[in-house]
């Protein structure tokens, strides 16, 4: 029991222990190792050692900007658009799948809508997917040692922001008290199109891995998907709380005519996009000229 | 001025000379202070040391006893012996005519 335990604390120290930089780790587990230490004993060290790293870069402004100028908005509002868009994609999937006929597809009318909800659903996974990696990028590029926390934050925000909200398809629709459309669909959009992509963007920065011209055609692409979801993402803020909102002149709700006072939240997805835009023209080598 | 661990670790660092490295000085305070010293504080008050330019680091060849990993090596530079002399020379002159000096 007693060499389980110590393995267990040396387990969770080489787990910690990635937090410090590659020079440091190195040198403090030769020390620890040297001296022979117990599990818990490294553990404790170790932590000690990333407490007091963390809260030196914590010090600096960089760290806070990732966390209250880019994590939280863009957690709040991919949180919104996230479950949103899972409802509004389970309200499709469940209306085809409760009245799926192959025979159906023989119908021009019916591939054209079936082909516009599958098209509705691929931009809208795209959008997410596009701006948690821009937001990962950009909070690995700002602060690259606190990103961690930073990263916990940001999924607590997407996970619970909208606790005790409904959606209007959990108002008016019933199958929404279901487990897998009310729980499981939600929480698979998050994690399979915001974190996972938050976590590639994370890794794309760390490695550096895209050229300047791919994060350029990346840039463009995320803006395109930002023009064409802006509205969606909009009505993830009012019909995505259960709340409807203002006619146009027509006082028909859901026209083209809507008051969208709410558009300027498009430019909070875009906002890590810009940043990557700016950072890469500003490093981009200049020609020099004979 | 220096701080009270700050000198700890430049006496140590300066006793041990060439076989300076983070668990040899970690065990020299120990030893010498009877107080146990964290691995956290040894290696933020080496990196403050270094800023101030009163020690110089670098990693050194990694060893079998270490699992195959290196030090990190410290020698005190001349800023540093200055340093640790003018605090010693401080306390020296402050402790002057207490009680617990007189030995």
């Amino acid at each position: 029991m007693g060499e389980v335990m110590t393995r267990l604390g040396w387990a969770l120290t080489d787990m910690v222990v990635q937090l410090l930089e590659p020079h440091e780790r190195v040198a403090v587990c030769g020390d620890l190792v040297e001296c022979d230490a117990g599990g818990w004993h490294a553990l404790r060290q170790v932590l000690g050692l990333v407490a007091r790293r963390q809260a030196a870069l914590w010090m600096e402004w960089r760290p806070w900007f990732a966390l209250f100028g880019v994590a939280l908005p863009l957690g709040i509002v991919l949180s919104h658009a996230s479950r949103w868009w899972a409802d509004s994609s389970a309200h499709d999937i469940a209306l085809y799948v409760r009245i799926w006929e192959w025979s159906y597809l023989g119908y021009p009318g019916w591939r054209r809508d079936l082909f516009e909800v599958l098209w509705s659903i691929s931009l809208s996974v795209a959008a997410l997917s596009a701006w948690s990696w821009t937001c990962g990028y950009m909070l690995a590029s700002i602060s690259r040692r606190t990103v961690w926390i930073t990263v916990i934050a940001f999924a607590l925000v997407v996970f619970l922001a909208t606790l005790g909200t409904p959606t209007v398809f959990r108002v008016l629709h019933d199958k929404y008290a279901g487990h897998f459309y009310g729980v499981v669909l939600p929480r698979l959009f998050r994690s399979v199109f915001v974190m996972v992509p938050l976590w590639w963007g994370i890794h794309s920065c760390r490695k550096g891995v895209p050229g300047q011209t791919l994060l350029l055609a990346g840039a463009a692409a995320v803006i395109v998907l930002t023009v064409l979801k802006s509205p969606g993402l909009e009505n993830s803020l009012v019909l995505g709380r259960g709340v409807y909102g203002d006619a146009g002149p027509d006082r028909t709700f859901g026209t083209g005519d809507d008051p969208r006072p709410l558009w300027p939240v498009a430019l909070v997805t875009l906002w890590p996009t810009v940043y990557i835009l700016a950072t890469t023209i500003g490093n981009r080598p200049r020609r020099l000229d004979a | 001025m220096l701080g009270e661990f700050e000198y700890l670790m430049l006496t140590a660092a300066a006793r041990l000379g060439d076989d300076a490295y983070g668990a040899a000085i970690r065990q020299e305070i120990e030893d010498a202070t009877g107080s146990p010293c964290s691995i956290g504080a040894l290696y933020t008050t080496l990196d403050r040391l270094e800023q101030k330019g009163l020690i110089k680091t670098w990693m050194g060849d990694p060893t079998p006893e270490r699992g195959g990993r290196p030090k990190r090596m410290v020698r005190v530079t001349a800023k540093g012996v200055d340093a640790a002399s003018s605090f010693y020379n401080a306390v020296r002159r402050v402790s002057r005519g207490v009680a617990w000096a007189k030995s």
